[in-house]
């Protein structure tokens, strides 16, 4: 028999036996393909929720009434006020109201026509994440009644306002659309690695300490087919399984765009088919780097069970990774392109942010990942007849 | 035909200090013939697993010399795996696989055509008595289920040699007396080579044409069941194989 018969038969029933366990390819596919779609249409709901909030230009006030020229300003920025509930206190501190309050003097227009600085509170909690991004806004638009009082002045008393400003600011955000995103939709990269390593664990833990635990290694070992070939059987269908699940997840993230609540989001999540093939072109040498890896990892142990203890390294590694580029203020650095799954993280992150790659970029986590996956098998099929008589 | 000679393998346990050398196979020699049951007899312990992991190549021997059908394993050890069927200690089926998907995955294996496999399959199955099991899934089935699986598969390529090592460890009467019904079939019917593992006395007597006697991994005896009783000067085979496996320190225990 050939070795790519022999490579062939094995492949085909490793992959049958892992779509068999029905159960572990249900928590799969509910882990890898449903979550981060779920997530993502949840983030993008809250980030709705903010939007419209934004919209809305809603202040919630106590003794407004006893300011009509505060009152006349706001309503002119369009600004709503709602009185605030008797409990606002207690509401702000356990964040079940999501603007900060503003409290009016009685005496404020008194003051203001005398010329004393009224003292207007902001009571917002540190704590009330919801109240704490609103500050800004009043804040802002407390300012500008401020400027405007400030100008009236001026103007009454012959002065021009401008003798008040010395410079003027503008600020100009370049970042493009994508790129904007691609803060929010980080987190799609982290999804699709754990899919590679979630669809390929079982099968390369079950082909390695799976054979060992049931006593099935010795008899496969009997057979005249090489070492070589079974190894490479078995690989092939951890890493199809792990390219499968890869495939589904980021297809995943394809209808899940339509579902966005934030229009801007949804505008801004460019996660198209291109997106798509580019993200599966990455993350193809990882999948077979990594599966090759856990084979190794797993072919040391006795048991499926002592299998997972030992790949929790490289299930943390892949995890935890992408979370190192997505906090980096230091932004990417070219020995990243060098390091799985650093290297995929940062190239899907390029691929969001509409950035381009070029064959150099992609060319270091190729051949990282050929030379890993090369040692992992030749490592695994050395090990294969001493583990089995152990 | 399988040709043992003078095997030996010892194991290091440990490290440092504590290392220790086990010799677990001392100058093995076993000839098993073909249209022959030849029965390894020994001690648990006597090195009898080693000795068949040596003849299918798991264990690389120290020293000595295997060969099958005058394949040497050293120079082909593929070549020797291909003419030898062995159901080996380790028994494991894949549970989510069926009996006969099981069997035909190591026919696959063997170089058998996926038709050839097929029709094996069911000709072991009647042999077996095994084909109402056939197209189960193996999760769940019993000791002898599983052992008759397990055979089938190790016979689905119709080797010439077949190496049993204690094949009816768990089985029951009914069970154990289909096996010897049907390792006889296959030397009566198509003169294959057996070779027997056991430490079963009974089995020995009821089917081996000859035994070798084995102990501390040494070769201590062989012949018929009666020449061995003769040569330990004992009427029962029992006290004739504690005799010459424990040069009769056995009596004592």
């Amino acid at each position: 028999m050939s070795d790519w018969q022999a490579m062939w038969t094995v492949f085909l029933k490793e992959l049958k036996d892992a779509l068999r366990d029905r159960r572990t390819l249900m928590a799969v596919f509910v882990s890898s393909i449903a979550m981060g779609p779920l997530m993502l249409v949840v983030l993008s709901s809250l980030v709705g929720k903010f939007e419209k909030r934004a919209e809305a230009r809603e202040i919630v006030a106590i003794g407004i009434e006893a300011a009509p020229t505060l009152r006349n300003y706001l309503e002119r920025q369009t600004f709503t006020i709602k009185p605030a509930a008797a409990d606002w206190e207690k509401q702000l501190q356990d964040s079940k109201l999501g603007d900060p309050v503003v409290i009016v003097p009685a005496d404020f227009e008194d003051q203001l026509a005398h010329g004393q600085a009224p003292r207007i509170e902001v009571v917002y909690s540190s704590a009330n994440q919801r109240a704490e991004g609103g500050v800004s806004v009043v804040r802002h638009v407390l300012q500008g009644f401020d400027q405007e009082q400030v100008s009236l002045r001026l103007v009454a008393r012959g002065v021009a306002p401008g003798a008040l400003t010395v410079t003027r600011v503008d600020e100009h955000d370049i970042a493009d659309t994508a790129s904007r995103a691609a803060q929010l939709t980080g987190m799609v990269p982290i999804f699709v690695l754990m899919a590679v390593l979630y669809g390929s664990l079982n099968a390369a833990l079950d082909t390695t300490a799976g054979e060992r635990e049931r006593g099935s290694l010795e008899p496969l070992l009997a057979t005249p087919a090489s070492r070589g070939a079974l190894v490479v059987g078995k690989w092939g269908a951890a890493f199809a399984l792990g390219l499968l699940i890869a495939v589904l997840s980021c297809m995943s993230f394809l209808p899940a765009q339509s579902m966005l609540r934030s229009e801007s989001l949804a505008a801004m999540f460019r996660f198209g088919w291109v997106e798509a093939a580019w993200f599966i072109a990455v993350l193809a040498p990882f999948a077979a780097a990594l599966s090759a890896l856990m084979m190794a990892v797993a072919i040391r142990s006795r048991t499926v069970k002592e299998a997972q203890a030992n790949n929790v390294v490289l299930t943390m590694a892949v995890s935890l990774s992408p979370m190192i580029s997505l906090f980096n203020q230091e932004g990417e650095s070219s020995w990243n392109l060098w390091v799985p799954p650093m290297a995929q993280s940062a190239l899907m992150n390029r691929v969001l942010k509409n950035a381009p790659i070029s064959p150099l970029d992609i060319a270091p986590s190729i051949v990282v990942c050929i030379v890993v996956t090369a040692a992992a098998l030749a490592f695994v099929t050395r090990q294969l007849t001493k583990r089995a008589a152990q | 035909m399988i040709a043992m000679d003078d095997l030996r393998k010892q194991f290091t346990t440990g490290r440092g200090r504590q290392a220790r050398t086990v010799v677990a196979v001392d100058g093995l020699t076993l000839h098993a013939q073909d249209g022959a049951i030849t029965g390894l007899l020994g001690p648990n312990g006597a090195g009898k697993t080693t000795s068949l992991r040596m003849l299918v190549g798991l264990v690389a021997p120290d020293s000595g010399t295997i060969r099958v059908d005058d394949v040497d394993l050293r120079t082909d050890p593929q070549g020797v795996r291909a003419r030898l069927g062995v159901l080996s200690d380790a028994r494991g089926l894949y549970p989510r696989l069926t009996a006969r998907e099981n069997i035909v995955y190591h026919g696959r294996l063997h170089g058998v055509a996926a038709d050839v496999a097929h029709a094996r399959c069911d000709h072991l199955a009647r042999l077996l008595e095994m084909e109402s099991l056939l197209d189960r899934r193996t999760d769940g089935f019993s000791q002898g289920e599983r052992m008759k699986t397990a055979l089938a598969r190790a016979l689905v390529h119709d080797p010439d040699n077949i190496v049993l090592d204690e094949p009816t460890n768990g089985l029951d009467v009914v069970a154990t007396r289909a096996l010897r019904e049907a390792l006889r079939v296959l030397r009566d019917e198509t003169g294959k080579c057996i070779v027997f593992s056991t430490h079963i006395m009974q089995e020995v007597q009821r089917l081996c044409d000859r035994v070798v006697v084995v102990a501390h991994g040494r070769h201590v005896a062989d012949g018929t069941v009666q020449s061995l009783c003769e040569q330990a000067g004992s009427d029962d085979f029992e006290d004739a194989f504690v005799k010459l496996a424990f040069g009769g320190e056995g009596h004592a225990r």
